[in-house]
Order: C-alpha cells, then structure tokens, then sequence
C-alpha cells in the first residue's frame, strides 16, 4: 500500500467520522449470535423519531435462532444486513457507525457482497464505497439466467458493460467475460418483515402474470402462484427460497440451510411487523384513536393483498382523523396538531394530487394508456403498505437512463460516477422497448436479468412503504438520500409541479409510515 | 343451398335480396373506419379523452378508465390502427364517436405522436366517468370479466379464442383467459392441446391492405404452447400449427382473424 494510498483512505475514514458524528448518537446494532431477546414490541430511535418493531408472536429468544446466528462462513447472519432498528432493513447511518466501530472489521463488510467487488483490498473504506456511501450490496447474476429448473433462458437482448468503476463486471474472475459469467448489480437490502403483505395469495395474484401474461412464479412447495414481490427482480417466490439464496450468496453457508432452520427464519418473518410509532413532530403516531393506518399493530391487523386505491379502503387509512386539529393555547401542543395536519395533508396528495404518468413500462403499458393521469396511488396502490398488488416491477427511471441520478460530468467536478452502467441491445428477433428503443443504458437491468426480456430492462419491484424513516437511502440503488429526494424524483421525472407545501406534506406522511 | 336447383322465381327473389344486402353492406361499409394515426389525449376537468383525426375529422376512441375497460387508451408516441365504426352518439370531447372500436397499438415508435391538449370548459364530459383519475369510489368500471362458462360435467373439449392486437403476442390482456385455458385443461386432466396461430389482415378505409408480419402466426401459437407449459401443464400432448397465409381482410371485423385458436380435448 502507498503512502498516497494510504492517506487517502485516513481521509475517507475521517470523513466517514464526521458524517456519524453529525447523525447523534449510534442506534441499537444487532450483531450476529448476541443472544439477547427481542421483546414483542420494541422501539428504536431514528431521525423522524422511532420505529415500533412488533412481534406479534411474542418476545422472541434469538439464541440459536437462525435468522440471529451466524449460520454461514463470514460471521454473518440474516439480522447483519435486516437490522430491527432500521426496520429490518439497513440504513446507512448504520452502515457507517458499523465502519466507526469496528474498523471495516464487522462481517457486514465481508468481501463476498460488502465490497464493490471481492478482489480489492479489505480494509480500504473505497474498496466499500457503495455499502458506505449509499448502502449497497453487490449481487451478482449468472448471465444468460436460468429458469428454476435449471434450464437456460435465451435472452432477447445482449448486454455490454460500458462503465465499471467498481472493476467487478469486467474482472476476469467475477465478470461477465470470467469462466463464469456474472453481471454485478448493487441493491439495498428489502424489508424482512410485514410478509403477510408481499406474500399475499389474494387479488392480482394468478398464473399469468398480469402485466404481460407471462407465467408467474410458482411456490416450489405447494405448485400455486406467487405474487412475485419479495425482491426487487422478483427472483425468489417466497421466504423459504429467499432465506436459501441468501444464505447461500450471503452468509456463504457451507451446506444447504435445514428444513427446521427455514421453518424458523419463516415463522419469524411472518409475525414481525415494523412501521414508525413516534414522530418528532407529531408526537404519538399509535394512540389508541388514532388512524387506523400507523404503527406496526396496525399493520398487524391489517387486511393483506387488497387493492386500496379507492376511497372505500384507502392504500393508508387515516380515518380523517388529523385532517383539521383545533388549535389551544397550549404552543407544543399546536406545534403538533400543524405537524399532524400536514401528514393528513400529505395523505391526500399521495392519494389524490393527480399527473401525468408518462413512458413507464409495465404502468402505461398495462392498459392505462400512455400517459395515464393518475396519483401516487394509482401504482402504490396495496392496502396498509403502498406496494403494487402482485407483479410489482415495474421502470419509473430509476435505474434506466435518461432519468437515473448520475454523476454530472464536467472538468469542474472531481465526483465520479460510481455505479455501472451497462448497454442494453434488443435483438433483431423481438421487438424494441415500445418507450426507450432498441438500445438502452442503465445502471440495473433489474427484472430482465431474469426474465432475459427488453420489457423488463431497468424494471424493479417497488417497495412497501412502512418504515422508512430507518432505512435510508431510498429506491433500490439508494439513488435518493432523503426522503425530499425521493420527492424530487418523482416531481422532476414525471413533471409534476409539486408545490413545496405539496411536497413537505408528503415528506412527513411518507415519514410517518 | 345448390343453385343450380334454385327455380327462375326464386333465383329472382334471391338476386333482389342479394342486391339489396350489397347496398346495406356498402352503406354500413361507409361508417366502418379503418386507419392509421397518430392518438391525441385531450385533458378535462375529469377524466382525459383519447382522440385522433382521420382525413380531416376528428375521432373519439375512448376515456382513460382502468384495466378492466373493454376499450383500453393507445399511447402517445406510437401510432395506433383503429378499427371502429362511427355511431349516432352525440360528439365527445368534440370528437366523433366510434363504437364499438378496436385500438391496436403499433410497435414501432414514432415521436411525431405527442399531442397532448389542455381542457376547454366546452369539452367537460356530461356522463359520470367510469373511473375517475384518482382513487375510484371501490369499483372497478367495468365488469367486463368473461363469466365463467357453465360446462356440463361430461364436457370434454373446449375451444378458446385468443384474440390479438395487430402485430402483437400475449400481453397484460391475456393473463384471464390464458387462466381459464389452464383451469379447463387442469380439472379435466386433459390428454391434448391444440393450438393454432393465425395472421391477420385489415382493409383500410383508404383501400389498402394491412397484412401482419410473415411469421405472427407461428410466434403466436408457439408462445401460447410455451406459456401453457410453462405454468406447469405438461401432461397433455400438444399439437401446434399455425397458418402463414394471412386472412382475406374485408374492412368489416377483420380483428377477428387476429387470433389463436386453442382447443383442449380431455
């Protein structure tokens, strides 16, 4: 290692400091193998406020358990990257007070997927610049993909890997011209909790899929169909196939998880519940009268798999209840009341502020019409968490250009583009992307990496919405910062004119879910 | 009937009402309209109106609603093939009204189709909109599901038509009945599939002919057979056809012969 090496990893290391130390202090970690319980409801601190972690099952002992123990080879277990205070995802304030701590030492920086590739050096914080900077980790792909039977899928489209800074997708031994060839792609860790909802067998659920009559994933246990919205390419059906591949590419499990240990991890999953229960600003998101759409118990109660984009269910059902608050002479009391009404208020811009959504593939192509002038809910549209029913991938730009965040370039810029970007050409035999052509760039390919189809280039499973104040960044890639950014997104791509009440409004309610 | 049995009498009568149908078919063929052009999406102050113009005319297709619709909007940046018939409806969004109609969505991109139009108080819809733009009031708008046909318990082939836009394969509009096929096939234990793909043609208003790509047929019937197996029916034989000669396109219900014919035998 140079001298110039080195000082330049002090400096990123000492920028890392700052940055945890301006967040306040470091939340609860859960390490691997710790031992202690996870009581049946608990709370955790985040920057909006606290998270209520429910255990609907009751207090849960985690020693021995396999979501909590580190089952595989590099100390890891599931609860490293689906941590209870970043409501069972990980944030990246976690990540950096991890790299604080321990030094980079932490399993959560194992080389395998914390580092943007396994051949660089392990204890450079550069060498972990995208699990650092935007919570990320790698997952890499075979390419050309395989059904589930192990068959191969011929792809519609080739694939050429245009940028790499991370050095994988060009590596002779991990990429995508090695004896194995892989496409590494870099996601943030989904939810692993509030299951009953992404794994619903109610509406939209089918056979064929319904966006393009495809067949749908089947369970490998039972036959039935799946609704396809665990992952963000809807790789794995259900939680038993997720827990397996994770341990496998994840935790480097040796031998194959047991039945009992998946037994376990699953009932674990399906009775957890997470969704903010206090809010800076509004105090009390869970009193016993309050909307009938927040806090985990809430959640818990809910109905799973219905469509909530009417005004008989609604996505989040605040029961009108913070929609106009008398004010007293009591000052924080008012504050409150004003922070409640603007979630009330983000509320119905979520559900009812319409625009113009525009080019999105497999929104405006499923019969709605190109454009289709509809409202946040009109996509966000399952009752209690704001997913899509079933089928849930879909392209809003976030990974496929022109509309994915990248890295301006100019000689007055010394930022880097750190994702890749890879170049996407449908072949002769099929017909061009009907919105972005024959010729695609994106920094994720998402669901066509599996399905091999041009339709599904940069296409990804949208996310339940509970949570999210502890689990930033946002969108797959971790392309917004903040919750505004996500906003802004939404406002800059499809040219929507929020407001700036509008769009604070709707910070605060996304934050209070 | 065999002609040459028809008595002059007869064969008279029969020459006045052929003639007289030729006249109705030519006076019907005139509110048939079959073209290509670019859509147009007008903004109301409730739901948006999808138009084109045609021949310096301007058309009503349909309103943006939901996916239940029977008619679904086209989109800009495509040009769509319209095959409608021009009813006594009062105009809307100034716009007259075809229908029924049927919209095909042509692959290929075209930029030129990006006309959006602001609302004009002038062109406020005067029905209840079947879905209005934001959340719905707990309906879908229409019901237009096919209703599960009563099969007596002995029934042992079925036939399904699959029917197709112009040029296209299977698509979001296809998953309902691809389902109905593999729960006829599933609770009979059926021992065969046949499918056969067909290619299309339709006789556009201005005379000429549009004929689908050479192979459609054979993509078709291929990927019907792939879907089916695919979701797990492989027990059945299957017998896959298809007929590269396209239809005989007449201008009058020519999306008909934009189709897959599958037959299961149990």
């Amino acid at each position: 290692m140079t001298a110039r090496h080195l000082l330049l990893s002090a400096c990123v290391v000492f920028a890392l400091s700052v940055v945890v130390a301006a967040q306040g202090p470091p939340r609860a970690w859960w390490a691997p193998g710790q031992g202690t319980q996870l009581s049946d409801f608990a709370t955790y601190n985040n920057d909006r406020g606290e998270l209520g972690v429910l255990n609907a099952s009751g207090r849960l002992d985690t020693r021995g358990h396999p979501f909590f123990e580190p089952i595989g080879t590099n100390g890891r277990a599931c609860v490293t990257c689906h941590q209870p205070g970043d409501a069972m995802a990980l944030s990246v304030r976690s990540v950096r007070e991890r790299w604080a701590a321990t030094g980079g030492k932490d399993p959560l920086f194992a080389p395998v997927d914390g580092m943007n590739c396994p051949n660089l050096p392990p204890d450079d914080p550069r060498s972990h610049s995208l699990l650092l900077e935007r919570g990320l980790i790698r997952v890499s792909l075979p390419w050309p993909p395989t059904r589930p039977d192990g068959t191969r899928i011929d792809p519609e489209f080739t694939i050429d890997v245009v940028r790499d800074p991370s050095g994988c997708n060009t590596d002779p031994v991990y990429g995508l011209q090695s004896a194995n060839p892989s496409i590494s792609v870099f996601r943030r860790p989904r939810v692993a909790a509030n299951t009953k909802y992404t794994t619903h067998q109610n509406f939209g659920v089918s056979p064929f899929i319904g966006k393009n009559g495809m067949p749908a994933a089947t369970d490998p246990l039972t036959g039935k169909p799946t609704s396809m919205n665990l992952m963000s390419d809807a790789r794995a059906p259900t939680l038993a196939v997720q827990a397996e591949d994770a341990a496998k590419n994840h935790l480097q499990i040796k031998a194959s998880l047991s039945a009992e240990q998946i037994a376990r991890i699953v009932e674990f999953e399906r009775q957890v519940y997470v969704a903010q229960a206090i809010s800076t600003s509004a105090g009390n998101l869970v009193e016993a009268d309050g909307p009938p759409a927040l806090g985990p118990r809430n959640l818990a109660a809910g109905d799973a798999g219905v469509l909530g984009n009417n005004t008989t269910r609604y996505v989040f059902p605040l029961g009108g209840k913070w929609a106009h608050l008398d004010r007293t002479s009591d000052a924080a009391e008012n504050v409150r009341s004003a922070a409640r009404e603007s979630i009330a208020r983000g509320h119905d811009v979520f559900m009812f502020r319409t625009f113009w959504i525009k080019d999105s593939m497999h929104l405006n192509s499923v019969g709605l019409g190109n454009p289709t002038k509809r409202t946040c809910a009109t996509c966000h549209g399952m009752h209690m968490t704001g997913m899509d029913t079933a089928n849930g991938w879909m392209d809003i730009g976030t990974t496929n250009l022109p509309w994915a965040s990248e890295v301006p370039l100019n000689p007055w810029n010394e930022a880097k583009p750190q994702m890749p970007l890879f170049r996407v050409t449908c072949k002769p035999t099929v017909k061009e992307h009907p919105f972005l052509g024959r010729v695609i760039y994106t920094q994720d390919p998402g669901r066509a990496l599996i399905s091999g189809q041009c339709n599904d280039v940069g296409t990804i499973v949208m996310q339940q919405f509970r949570g999210l104040s502890a689990r930033a960044p946002y969108f797959s890639n971790g392309s917004a910062t903040t919750l505004r950014e996500l906003v802004d997104f939404y406002d800059r791509r499809y040219n929507i004119g929020y407001s700036e009440q509008e769009k604070q409004d709707l910070v605060n309610f996304l934050g209070a879910l | 009937m065999n002609a040459h049995r028809v008595t002059g009498g007869v064969a008279l009568l029969l020459a006045g009402w052929l003639a007289s149908g030729a006249v109705l078919t030519i006076r019907a063929d005139e509110q048939r309209k079959n073209f290509v052009s670019c859509p147009i999406v007008r903004d109301t102050a409730s739901v948006p109106c999808w138009l084109t113009e045609y021949e310096g005319e301007m058309y009503f297709l349909t309103v943006q609603s939901d996916v239940t619709a029977p008619v679904t909007p086209p989109w800009l940046g495509h040009r769509v093939l319209v095959e409608g018939t021009v009813s006594t409806e009062p105009r809307i969004c100034g716009g007259i009204v075809l229908k029924p109609v049927h919209l095909s969505v042509l692959p290929e991109r075209d930029a030129s189709c990006n006309t959006m139009l602001p609302a004009e108080e002038r062109y406020n819809l005067t029905f209840e909109p079947p879905r209005p733009p934001g959340p719905s009031k707990g309906r879908l708008a229409f019901d237009n599901s096919p209703p599960a046909a009563p099969l007596a318990p002995a029934a042992s082939t079925r036939e399904f038509v699959i029917r197709y836009d112009f040029d296209r394969l299977v698509g979001f509009s296809h998953a309902g009945l691809l389902s109905q096929v593999l729960d006829f096939a599933r609770t009979g234990d059926a021992r065969e599939i046949e499918i056969v793909g067909y290619r299309g043609a339709v006789l556009l208003s201005n005379g000429q002919t549009m004929v689908e790509e050479q192979t459609i047929g054979k993509q078709r019937a291929e990927q019907v057979s792939m879907l089916l197996q695919g979701a797990n029916l492989r027990g059945p034989s299957y017998k896959v056809s298809w007929q590269d000669q396209s239809a005989n396109a007449s201008g009058v219900d020519d999306y008909l012969s934009r189709r897959v014919v599958v037959t299961v035998r149990r």
